[in-house]
């Protein structure tokens, strides 16, 4: 057969196109992604799709079942809370909301994590010792009670749970950077390009860092399901988003009163919570089995 | 060993002495007289103000206040609550037990799930069933608790009308508290229908406990299967194969042991997750658990109650971390070992 190359050698794929390949391989983690990139298709174009305003009441629809059912209707897809408000565009800017602010909070946490994760790998001695020590502490805490204890001290509302998670999930990646550091500081090429004189600060940026980022990416996507969760749960406690904000699990807080004449007003938002966090752990798992094969290659 | 049993117990005061300070920190963050949030007592006289700044010694240097702070706690004074005007170490003696009650129920059935289960996957790797349980168990965590609660509420309780809603027990049964286990309560009372009473005990815990724990046991599944697929292809299978054993011989002998082992401290540290996810669930069941308790004194902006609850249940989480850091140590000596090597 003819090669259009004149070269023999065939270029090998650089290492984001192998971890594509292997990531692509896996169908339910390709299924994941799609999935993901819809909920990212949804908030950012979400108020051009939605019929109705989240917060318009219709007195003359309440309590209106999904279209499916005989006695829905066509204009309320999803059907209507008690006060006649459109489940379906109260899902999508609940998922704005949700998704919006924890994938915020994830991006500031492991920038902020990431700062201190890599200062501590790279400092040794006392300090580092103390602070090792007491992250393996935090560490052991589930995010949820320390969120919770957090907005207990600071008040609920919106921005208080927002400080909250942020300032728990902030210890898990500066333990994930100092782990990932101090392991690639024994290795070998780190070890060369300090005998060529390298300075710490050059050291982390251009040796360490290409090579910590995807494993910290996947670090980074469990903490976005674990922020969703959060913050979920956090609104259905009443002690995040506050009453006419709308936020997935302060929805489901909402329709918890009507949930025996209503159930389809819980089953939407709590079935967009669940699918935005099976997406995110099926991409997680399937970037992470990805970077795994493709060391193993 | 002993060092690092000594190193470990030095960590342990140390964070519970900084948890006692971020304590005695929030008497004074909270809004309020500072004297208020630390008695409980919220309208105060001249005369009260003084006594109680002498008992607390709020009028002497910070040092002197916590170390008085520390001897109160010490001795089970931690205030009164605003809003019940109880003492707040018998509030949460009242109300803890009902949670790690829970907690213990669902961390028991979720072992008796994962485990078996995390285990068949991991000896059929890569066929069929295993298939099937793992992404079972990628649904299982995927699950928001809460929803998963509601959901369960809706059809056992609504439609199906089997289980009850919400409580610890029907209000016909009138247990005396003693240690506020509601099963060992009901065994060591002396009421007639003794039996009838711990089926409604039963039927009243079975949707908070399954709610709990299929999140957990799916955790505790994924776990168990990496660890057997790990274990079974080592080295020293193959060999107990070479020898001539049957799978059965291998499984039991060589492959069960190993594989459980190193997952212990995993499995047991998911009780703090199971804690929390118990402190939600109560508030949906109307369990009279502590999370119900927190979150109804949050509402209810109840300083002392947040203040004392935030530390026992933080104290709760970092001593049984601890006991199983340490327990785990004692019996698996190896991993110290790897330990000291890596270091």
């Amino acid at each position: 057969m003819l090669k259009t190359s004149l070269y023999q050698e065939e270029a090998p794929p650089s290492p984001l196109q192998q971890t594509w390949l292997e990531f692509s391989k896996s169908h339910a983690a390709f299924f994941g992604l799609l999935c993901m990139c819809f909920f990212v298709l949804v908030i950012s174009f979400g108020p051009l799709i939605t019929p109705y305003s989240p917060l318009e009441q219709n007195t003359d629809a309440l309590l209106v079942p999904p279209a499916w059912t005989a006695s829905g209707g066509i204009d309320y897809m999803l059907g209507t809370d008690a006060l006649g408000r459109d489940i379906m565009s109260r899902v999508v800017y609940g998922t704005r909301v949700t998704l919006g602010i924890s994938l915020f909070l994830v991006i500031v946490s492991m920038i902020i994590g990431i700062l201190i994760g890599a200062f501590a790998g790279m400092m040794r001695g006392l300090q580092s010792s103390i602070l090792n020590h007491l992250l393996d502490s935090l560490m052991a805490i589930p995010t949820l009670l320390i969120a919770i204890i957090i907005v207990a001290i600071l008040g609920p509302g919106l921005i208080n749970s927002m400080w909250a998670i942020t300032l728990a999930l902030v210890p898990q990646f500066i333990h994930y950077t100092r782990d990932a550091v101090r392991s690639e500081l024994r290795k070998p090429y780190a070890v060369a390009a300090k005998l060529d004189g390298a300075s710490k600060a050059h050291m982390f940026r251009s040796t360490i860092f290409p090579n910590i980022i995807e494993m910290l990416v996947v670090r980074g996507t469990q903490a976005l399901s674990t922020a969703i969760l959060d913050i979920s749960a956090l609104g259905f406690l009443n002690l995040g988003v506050q009453a006419p904000g709308t936020e997935l699990g302060a929805m489901l807080s909402e329709g918890l009163d009507i949930s025996y004449i209503a159930p389809w007003s819980i089953a939407a938002p709590g079935g967009a919570i669940f699918l935005m966090i099976l997406s995110i752990n099926l991409v997680g798992d399937g970037l992470r089995s990805a970077l795994h094969n493709r060391f193993l290659h | 060993m002993i060092t690092y049993i000594l190193r470990r117990l030095n960590l342990l005061l140390l964070t519970l002495l900084i948890l006692a300070l971020a304590s005695y920190w929030l008497v004074h963050a909270f809004p309020g007289d500072p004297v208020a949030n630390l008695s409980g007592v919220s309208f105060i006289t001249a005369e009260q103000k003084a006594y109680l700044d002498q008992y607390y010694h709020t009028d002497k240097s910070f040092l002197n206040q916590f170390i008085r702070y520390l001897e109160l706690l010490w001795l089970g004074d931690w205030g009164k609550s605003f809003v019940s005007g109880q003492p707040l170490v018998d509030e949460i003696a009242t109300f803890l037990p009902a949670s790690i009650e829970l907690g213990t129920y669902a961390l028991i059935l979720s072992l008796l799930f994962g485990i078996p289960l995390g285990f068949w996957a991991g000896i059929k790797h890569g066929k069929v069933s295993d298939y099937s349980i793992l992404s079972f168990s990628l649904l299982g965590y995927s699950v928001p608790v809460f929803w998963l609660a509601l959901l369960l509420i809706l059809f056992f309780s609504l439609q199906l009308g089997w289980l009850p809603i919400s409580g610890r027990i029907s209000l016909l049964y009138d247990i005396p508290q003693e240690t506020g286990f509601i099963v060992y309560d009901i065994l060591a009372s002396n009421i007639e229908n003794k039996y009838e009473a711990l089926v409604n005990a039963a039927s009243h815990m079975l949707l908070p406990t399954i709610s709990i724990s299929i999140v957990t046991s799916t955790i505790i599944m994924k776990m168990t299967r990496h660890s057997v697929i790990e274990v079974l292809s080592s080295d020293y299978i193959r060999a107990a194969y070479a020898k001539g054993l049957t799978s059965r011989q291998v499984l039991l002998k060589h492959g069960l042991r190993n594989a459980l082992l190193p997952i212990v401290p995993q499995v047991a540290m998911q009780f703090t997750t199971l804690l929390t996810n118990a402190m939600i669930v109560e508030t949906i069941f109307s369990w009279p658990g502590v999370g119900n308790w927190l979150i109804q004194a949050i509402y209810q902006e109840d300083y002392p109650a947040i203040r004392a609850g935030m530390l026992a249940v933080s104290v709760l989480v970092v001593v049984f971390t601890v006991f199983i850091d340490l327990t785990h140590k004692v019996f698996d000596p190896k991993r110290m070992h790897h330990r000291r090597v890596k270091n």
